[in-house]
């Protein structure tokens, strides 16, 4: 028997525990020290959350630990509590499980930096803030870990603070997300009027009565939506992603493609049972996640710095996940989660072996060739990126085709355009490996191989992202989704999606994906070992090719609609209300009293016999008042 | 009796700082005096029974219907809890900006606090004026003798704006004074019944002067200026303390007494304060001066808690008044550190500052907690207030939870562009100045405790507050 009350708090409490005792003690620790407290606190939290998973009885549906009244006032019980489902289990598996190797590679990646013992506080913090969004009972708490994750977010992007440019980039991450944090808010304010609680259980319970299409359900979702679009970087919030890699690449691997860009999909799939009946906000869902997911891989082509192409490639990703949950699909939107932790997280922890065995460098046109160089970093990274391009029987493979086929299920122009998206895909992702990894050296520094702790997480999520796909093999394939059925315990509307298609359907669409993205990659290998490709100025492009380069100018298109009306209104508002409204309203009040003041202290003359008479004149006034209106 | 306390002990230290200009341990005894009123202050609270308690009932000058009768519920206890919390950091503050004559600037500031307790004890109408204009007068003086640049000027404006709404008030009292069945106490207030008619102009009568206060738009026109040239104390004073008298005096005096007016203006006064809310918001953005910023900010969340408060509903009027205790702590730790720095690099400019971070990790390291909780981050106290203020205002409407809403947005745009241009970015001035020692820390890391513990767990605050809201509530359907 697992006492789920005592150690389920304790999975979010460890890391937090790490982050204040190592932030308190922050400069008595060296990078070694407080990167092995930081990995011990999380690698705690997840052997916690091995015995909470296997102890767990998915017959009882899940179990809820109250820690403490919160928002308690008559009329309204929001408590702090966790909830320990099959959903809140695969995420904190994933959360700490990736994030103890994440943390693990941190300290060989951060070993030189003098605020290491700083980083590996804001890290276990964020794990904290991760661990309470998604083990939160109700809406309010996820928010807690919602905006937690912002924060910490914030705090690593900017991690390098001497830099106005990666300052501004932590900004506009806050701000986007918060904006996104808006129509959280309202929704949760609405979902609490209508059902009087937001602990979860107690709503997917009261909405099985709803009406199908409920105007105030579909506005609650819609809210919910933009909530998701900021945190997991969708159109038309996503911008903030890209710019979010000016933080240390583990950052990048942990919280900007592993973990807290997935908080989106985790919310919808946490408000199945909502979107459920709100087809309109799924179909908005659909087209969200199938924009985002071509958009940014079409940038993911003709970017040159190697984590912005898997920026790119992480928003495009999370769109695949987007369309998923659209379709109601909520199964394969947690797979491609899962799988996509792995693979991504390996890209990025790849990339970032990259940086440190050139000394920085994050340039691709400024690599290559260093296949032979960096031998384990090579091969992880051919893993990751045969996983991401769907290469048969790796993870991705398993989980992008289901999200496929359910698109296919949808309507074949979604499919199409996704197909599309995917060969973008291997396309880049190819062209950053073979540009990488191929040819000859274009740069100056000498490389290295980084060290065991480097090196080790690399392996250890390469022979995830390899084998990932088993935990929710198809029926075609032999399995029996094993994830989906597991998840379907925690609510009932995620089981509720089945593949209708005929198994030769469902071959053909896979056939079909595989000879195209088969050919991108041989198209790859033309471009970029052949010949060597590099891009130059995109001045010189043709007008796309220059507009999709330059990320179809989509941040000058903000910049320019929001963030400069925004500075001219501050600087407009402040003059025309302020200085001619606000304090001439108060200065005529000070006139008027300074005014009356002298009008009357001309009265007051010093002049006896004025004084009299004026007496005289009042009292004879008030007698003729008097005698007028008395009614005797 | 416990109560009386309150108001002795401030007064008595003050008279005698007065009369004895101990110059070098004026400080030390101020303090102290302040940390005996807490002390008492919780014991009260400890002893809090519940209802409304009656600590003192002498007639005084009947003829006026003037009793000096003191007492407390819910709503008062946390105001006299906020006072007593508010002023031994107050007080500490005045170790980093050493004003001339500390006996004087201790006095005034006693003073203060005695009538702010007036003000929270009064249970009779005329009391509760006296002290409420009273609190005025030694914050006027600290404002006219140990002021910037300008000061005579602004602060003149401010008190002649501030006795404007005053003079108001009084009349709207006398007004009531002279109804029939009105005893003078501030309960007979809820019992008036007005006609309609009546009560939609003397609405304004009363309200102008908490409108002032407060402020809310468009009557905050006082307040930067004030804010810039006043001693720190000064503006702790009127931002942490006085201000709350404006939500105190709208909740005891004009909610009671004209309810049809409240709810005949219900909708102006809340589009008006959400207006003023995002208002400030956006303005705050372009400001140069911490102190200015610190002002607008503060009307900005001022504004959410006035729409709170006149949503008229148990989650609206709960979330405002925790608001008003989140409000106190936070606009303390922003001003002090305000103070810190001004301290140190000799100017609240911030074009002046930037890169600080690298001079003073710690004082940034507090700094960002403070901003934190100043755009209310869950688990932070204001986070608890805005919350339950957001539910009150969707009973209303639900547009006007929207407005109040977008100010999550605006308010981290300018607080964390603040923050930026004070802490981050290169070392631009190589400023030579210490980080945060033990004085900076023995005020910021109570306070931050404050936000956080209440933040998390909110309860006892919660309690104090429901059961008088929900009386309030039960006098008008």
């Amino acid at each position: 028997m697992v006492n789920t009350g005592v150690l389920a708090p304790l999975v979010p409490l460890l890391p937090l525990l790490g982050a204040v005792v190592i932030g308190a003690l922050r400069r008595r620790m060296g990078a070694v020290q407080a990167g092995a407290l930081a990995t011990a606190m999380i690698g705690a939290g997840f052997a916690i959350s091995l015995v909470l998973f296997a102890g767990f009885d998915t017959a009882a549906g899940g179990t809820t630990v109250r820690l403490l009244d919160w928002m308690a006032v008559t009329g309204m019980d929001i408590p702090l509590a966790l909830r320990v489902d099959a959903l809140s289990l695969t995420m904190m598996l994933i959360v700490t499980g990736v994030g103890t190797l994440i943390h693990l590679y941190s300290i060989g990646y951060m070993h030189d930096d003098p605020r290491a013992a700083t980083f590996f506080s804001n890290l276990n913090l964020f794990t904290f803030c991760m661990l309470v969004l998604v083990m939160g009972s109700n809406f309010l708490v996820t928010f807690v870990g919602w905006e937690g994750v912002g924060l910490c977010s914030y705090l690593l992007i900017g991690f390098w603070y001497t830099r106005p440019d990666y300052n501004y980039a932590a900004r506009k991450a806050f701000v986007m997300n918060r904006i996104g944090d808006v129509g959280m808010v309202l929704a949760m304010v609405l979902l609490f009027h209508l059902f009087g609680t937001l602990e979860y259980a107690a709503i997917m319970d009261k909405a099985a009565g709803m009406r199908w299409n409920d105007p105030l359900l579909v506005t609650a979702t819609l809210l919910l939506v933009l909530g998701a679009t900021g945190k997991s970087a969708q159109v038309p919030l996503f911008t903030w992603l890209p710019d979010a890699m000016a933080g240390p690449t583990p950052v990048s691997a942990l919280i900007h493609a592993a973990t807290m860009v997935t908080a989106g999909i985790f919310l919808v799939v946490r408000g199945s049972v909502l979107f459920e009946l709100a087809p309109f906000t799924q179909e908005v869902i659909v087209w969200v996640g199938t924009a985002t997911a071509l958009l940014a891989a079409s940038i993911g082509l003709l970017q040159n710095d190697i984590k912005k192409v898997l920026a790119y490639s992480t928003v495009s990703q999370l769109g695949y996940m987007f369309v998923a949950l659209g379709t109601g699909a909520y199964g394969a939107a947690m797979f491609h989660v899962t799988t996509h932790a792995f693979f991504k997280a390996l890209l990025f922890l790849g990339a970032g072996s990259v940086i440190h065995a050139l000394g920085g460098e994050q340039d691709i046109r400024k690599m290559g060739g260093l296949k032979g160089k960096v031998r384990t970093t090579y091969l992880t990274f051919l893993a990751g990126t045969a996983a991401i391009s769907g290469l048969p029987l790796l993870s991705g493979f398993f989980s992008k085709d289901l999200i496929m086929a359910h698109a296919f299920q949808h309507g074949p122009e979604v499919f199409v355009l996704l197909l599309i998206g995917a060969l973008f895909t291997a396309f880049y992702m190819f062209r950053l490996l073979f540009l990488v990894f191929f040819g000859t050296y274009r740069g100056e520094a000498e490389p290295h191989e980084s060290p065991i702790t480097m090196t080790l997480p690399l392996v250890v999520l390469a022979v995830l992202s390899v084998v990932g796909g088993v935990l929710n093999l198809p029926h075609l394939f032999g399995g029996n989704e094993a994830l989906k059925h597991y998840l379907g315990t925690a609510a009932a509307g995620i089981a509720n999606e089945e593949l209708v298609l005929s198994a030769a359907t469902e071959i053909a669409l896979m056939a079909v994906t595989l000879v195209l993205v088969a050919l991108t990659i041989v198209l790859a290998h033309a471009r970029f070992v052949k010949r060597t490709t590099l891009e130059g100025d995109p001045a010189a492009m043709p007008p796309l090719k220059r507009l999709v380069a330059e990320r179809w100018r989509i941040d000058e298109l903000y910049a320019r609609l929001f963030e400069r009306p925004y500075a001219w209104l501050s600087r407009t508002l402040h003059r025309i209300g302020e200085e001619r409204v606000v304090v001439p309203l108060m200065n005529g009040v000070g006139t008027v009293a300074i005014r009356t003041g002298q009008a009357l202290r001309k009265l007051q003359t010093g002049n006896a016999s004025f004084h009299l008479l004026a007496m005289a004149a009042g009292i004879i006034i008030f007698l003729l008042i008097t005698l007028l209106t008395d009614p005797r | 009796m416990t109560a009386l306390l309150l108001l002795l002990i401030p007064f008595v230290t003050a008279t005698l700082l007065m009369v004895l200009r101990p110059t070098e341990r004026a400080r030390g005894i101020a303090l102290g005096s302040t940390l005996a009123s807490l002390a008492v202050a919780l014991v009260l609270w400890a002893g809090f029974p519940g209802g409304t308690v009656t600590d003192l009932h002498t007639a005084w000058l009947p003829s006026i219907a003037l009793d000096f009768s003191l007492g407390h519920d819910g709503i008062g206890l946390l105001m006299l809890l906020l006072t007593s919390v508010a002023f031994p950091f107050i007080i500490g503050a005045g170790y980093g900006e050493r004003l001339r004559h500390p006996s004087l600037v201790n006095a005034l500031l006693l003073y203060t606090q005695c009538f702010l307790y007036g003000v929270f004890l009064a249970q009779n109408v005329v009391l509760f004026y006296i002290f409420y204009e009273l609190s005025l007068i030694p914050v006027f003086f600290l404002l006219l003798y140990w002021g910037g640049e300008h000061r005579r000027s602004i602060t003149v404006r401010f008190f002649i704006y501030t006795l404007l709404g005053g003079m108001a008030l009084l009349f709207g009292i006398v007004y009531c004074l002279v109804q029939p069945g009105m005893d003078g106490s501030m309960d007979a207030l809820g019992r008036l019944q007005l006609p309609v008619g009546t009560q939609t102009w003397l609405f304004w009568a009363l309200f102008l002067a908490f409108a002032i206060k407060l402020p809310i738009f468009p009557f905050h026109g006082w307040q930067p200026d004030t804010y810039t040239v006043a001693p720190m104390q000064g503006v702790m004073v009127l931002a942490a303390v006085m201000l709350k008298m404006g939500l105190y005096g709208v909740v005891k005096v004009v909610l009671p007494a004209v309810p049809d007016g409240a709810l005949y203006w219900q909708r102006t006064v809340i589009v008006l304060s959400l207006v003023g809310a995002v208002y400030a918001a956006i303005i705050a953005l372009r400001q140069h001066d911490l102190r200015r910023l610190i002002a607008y900010s503060s009307m900005s969340h001022v504004g959410v808690m006035c729409a709170g408060l006149f949503a008229w509903n148990h989650f609206g009027l709960t979330g405002a008044l925790f608001q008003a205790l989140a409000h106190a702590v936070l606009v303390l730790a922003m001003l002090y550190i305000t103070g810190a720095l001004k301290e140190r690099t000799g100017t609240s400019g911030m074009g002046a500052m930037g890169g600080l971070k690298l001079r003073m990790p710690r004082l940034a390291v507090l700094f960002m907690l403070v901003v934190m909780n100043g755009i209310s981050l869950p688990l932070f106290q204001s986070f608890v207030g805005e919350w339950l203020v957001f539910n009150g205002l969707w009973e209303v409407d639900r547009w006007l939870t929207f407005m109040a809403v977008t100010t999550i947005v605006l308010g981290a745009i300018y607080m964390l562009y603040a923050y930026q241009r004070v802490m981050l970015g290169p070392d631009k001035w190589q400023l030579e100045v210490h980080d945060a020692g033990l004085r900076d820390h023995l005020v910021l890391v109570p306070l931050i405790a404050i936000t956080l513990v209440l933040g998390a767990y909110p309860g006892p605050i919660l309690e104090l507050v429901d059961g008088p809201a929900l009386t309030l509530l039960s006098l008008f359907p």
